[in-house]
């Protein structure tokens, strides 16, 4: 059983990877799809408006397959298997609104402005929520566990956008002691002196602050649910009558609480994702929510559907990456048991 | 006694087993509509080094009972009143925080229900027992995991390999002698059992109820096994103490008990169990339902809905219990030499 479970973790990696892959294959035909189903075919628009700028056809083909990744002409399957052929190369095509940058460059700078944010949210919301949740768990017959529980739902309940709305009101406007957009000042160089990285920081507290209580709500709210759940199992009762410490008590009843929360944290991590498209635009925060917002305006094809792709690939990881740290802290998972 | 920590109490099999007394317990659960008891004013003796049987239907209060051992009924059931001595401990129920806390697993081992998860799914049990031990401030932990060997091999299984293992991995009946393992490795000297082989195939049954009484005899124990099958505990049993709606209705040698009831309920409940040589149609069911906490009636006894020996003082006085010859019996129809007339003064 034990020379086994190497074997195990490797086929379940393994599986994960081919899931995975597959899911991207889908997204990016489904991307594809939507930028050559468009209302208005902007790859042909592409092609023509060039034709009539003087370009001769050739020419103009070769234009647009720079700009989308794929043919504008030829059959469906030729245009799929150049899109695909380029995607392998990690070629996402070139933007229109920023002419001649690839979008794979565009959708790097930006991404760092939205990963960083997301994952601070998450983390600090996952540690607040979760040690509310316990204590809202614990208190839950006393007016303390009512308040944590009801500030769970209030804020769980409230769409990401007006809580980004609130806090720029309440911060920038009523009571100003933070900047209310942009990454950073721009009278600073860049680089790691203390004047840039303060005001980065400064930039990014609002951003960060609204992802947390974004999803704050659902910890708690998760979190208090469990701990009562595992406070009636056997195993918590039994571990009191063997005289077990209190702390050793609570780390049993904690540990088996926290475990179902790994799979809603991808989930919740997607959700950031997605939510960043308000976020972004509420604080003018240059990451890929504002990308993608900015493509859909300005009709930039290539841009949108690449970072549409990045953002899902983000959140097909993430989900992969919480089922493995699942089955790495789970030993029912672990062994493939099916208790 | 192999653990080279301090003695907990005092080396097997030199010292005697401590009795347990328990004196007029009541345990009452809080209820929207007050409340309500599930042990009534319980008097029971458990002798020194014998095994004591509670037998009882779901809700007589035998569990409740068996928690109160180590004060640990949950809420919203509370001890309102009586006493759980120990000896050697005192009196239970006045015990609190860190002191009852290391009175749990070291002084009194508590045994959980086959099919219940008593185990921590996420730790090996090895890891657990390690818990245990520095839980009560075990200082060679290389003995203790020795000794959970030892007593893992008595059981029949691989000691090493199953604490290696997590619960998860183990089957009922191995789950179970783990459970009894871990009441056991610190030398506790009164162990309660609830429901050890409920849920369990009749041969893990018969094993574990053979274990139950083999390291009793070893190491000098005091043992309550609390259950509803009387045929169980008919095989481990010294005494055998019948429960009926919160209260101790019968209470002797179990051969006796067994061999010639009292109270009306006990040879209810012996005519009710099916034998497997002779007619099935022999096997009488009680009429009616048990009591629950609600339905209890407020005066007279509690067990006179079902009673074929029901007399009219049932109906207002509650029986109190009698010894005689051993045999504790709480019936006025149980044919004793108290007139019924001096009785009704009592009441």
């Amino acid at each position: 059983m034990t020379r086994s479970r190497g074997g195990a973790v490797a086929r379940r990696v393994a599986g994960h990877l081919i899931r995975g892959l597959v899911m991207v294959w889908v997204v990016a035909t489904i991307s594809f799809v939507i930028i050559r189903e468009i209302p208005g075919n902007p790859v042909q628009g592409q092609y023509e408006s060039l034709i009539q700028k003087g370009m001769s056809p050739e020419q103009a083909e070769r234009a647009t397959a720079v700009l989308y990744g794929f043919l504008p002409t030829g059959s469906l399957w030729d245009q799929y298997t150049g899109y695909l052929g380029s995607l392998l190369h990690f070629d996402l095509g070139r933007s229109l609104s920023t002419p001649g940058v690839e979008v794979t460059t565009l959708i790097g700078h930006a991404a760092r402005w939205t990963v960083l944010p997301v994952l601070a949210g998450t983390l600090l919301s996952f540690l607040l929520g979760v040690t509310m949740g316990v204590y809202a768990a614990i208190k839950r017959s006393g007016k303390l566990g009512d308040l944590l529980a009801l500030s769970g739902s209030l804020l769980h309940g409230v769409p990401v956008y007006v809580i980004g709305l609130l806090l720029t009101a309440i911060f920038t406007t009523l009571w100003p002691i933070l900047p209310s957009g942009g990454p950073v000042d721009v009278e600073f160089v860049p680089g790691l002196n203390p004047g840039y990285v303060g005001s980065l920081l400064q930039h990014a507290v609002l951003p960060v602050v609204t992802y947390t209580l974004a999803s704050y709500g659902g910890w708690i709210l998760a979190m208090k649910s469990n701990v009562v759940a595992v406070l009636g199992d056997d195993f918590i009762l039994a571990a009191e009558l063997r005289g077990l410490k209190r702390g050793i008590v609570f780390r049993y009843l904690a540990r088996n609480a926290i475990l179902p929360l790994f799979t809603i944290l991808a989930l919740s991590i997607g959700m950031l994702f997605g939510g960043s498209i308000f976020i972004e635009e509420i604080f003018n925060y240059p990451g890929l929510g504002l990308l993608l917002v900015n493509s859909i305006s300005s009709r930039d094809y290539a841009l949108m559907g690449g970072t549409f792709l990045v953002i899902t690939v983000g959140i097909i990881v993430a989900n992969i990456a919480a089922d493995l740290l699942y089955t790495a802290i789970d030993p029912r998972v672990r062994s493939g048991g099916s208790a | 006694m192999t653990t080279s920590s301090p003695a907990p109490g005092c080396p097997a099999p030199s010292c005697p087993a401590p009795g347990v007394r328990i004196r007029d317990l009541t345990v009452v659960y809080k209820t929207p509509v007050g409340e309500l008891p599930a042990v009534s004013g319980v008097d029971l003796t458990l002798t020194p080094g014998t095994i004591t049987g509670v037998v009882g239907e779901s809700g007589s209060g035998k569990s409740t009972l068996a928690l109160s051992l180590l004060n640990a009924v949950q809420p919203p059931g509370r001890i309102k009143s009586g006493t759980v001595e120990i000896d050697g401990l005192g009196d239970v129920v006045k015990l609190g925080g860190e002191q009852l806390r290391q009175t749990r697993g070291r002084k009194v081992g508590y045994v959980f229900q086959a099919a219940q998860n008593s185990l921590n799914p996420l730790k090996t049990i090895g890891k657990q027992l390690l818990d245990l031990g520095r839980s009560h401030e075990v200082d060679d932990l290389r003995a203790l995991v020795r000794d959970a060997k030892d007593l893992l091999a008595r059981m029949g299984m691989d000691g090493a390999r199953v604490l290696d293992s997590h619960q998860h991995e183990l089957s009922g009946g191995m789950r179970q002698r783990v459970g009894i393992m871990l009441a056991l490795v610190l030398n506790a000297q009164v162990v309660v059992l609830d429901e050890p082989t409920t849920a369990l195939d009749m041969i893990t049954q018969a094993t574990i109820l053979r274990i139950i009484r083999e390291v009793h005899e070893e190491r000098a124990l005091t043992t309550l096994v609390i259950t509803h099958d009387v045929g169980a505990v008919a095989e481990v049993a010294d005494d055998l103490a019948v429960m009926y709606g919160g209260r101790v209705v019968e209470h002797g040698r179990i051969t006796e008990v067994l061999g010639a009831p009292r109270h009306p309920y006990t040879q209810g409940l012996i005519r009710a169990i099916p034998r497997l040589s002779g007619d099935i149609s022999l096997a009488r069911a009680l009429p009616g339902r048990p009591p629950t906490l609600g339905t209890l009636p407020a005066a007279g006894c509690v067990f006179r809905e079902r009673c074929d020996k029901r007399m009219e003082i049932c109906e207002t006085v509650e029986p109190q219990s009698v010894t005689l010859d051993g045999r504790t019996v709480a019936c006025h129809a149980a044919g004793r030499p108290l007139p019924l007339v001096k009785r009704k003064e009592y009441a």
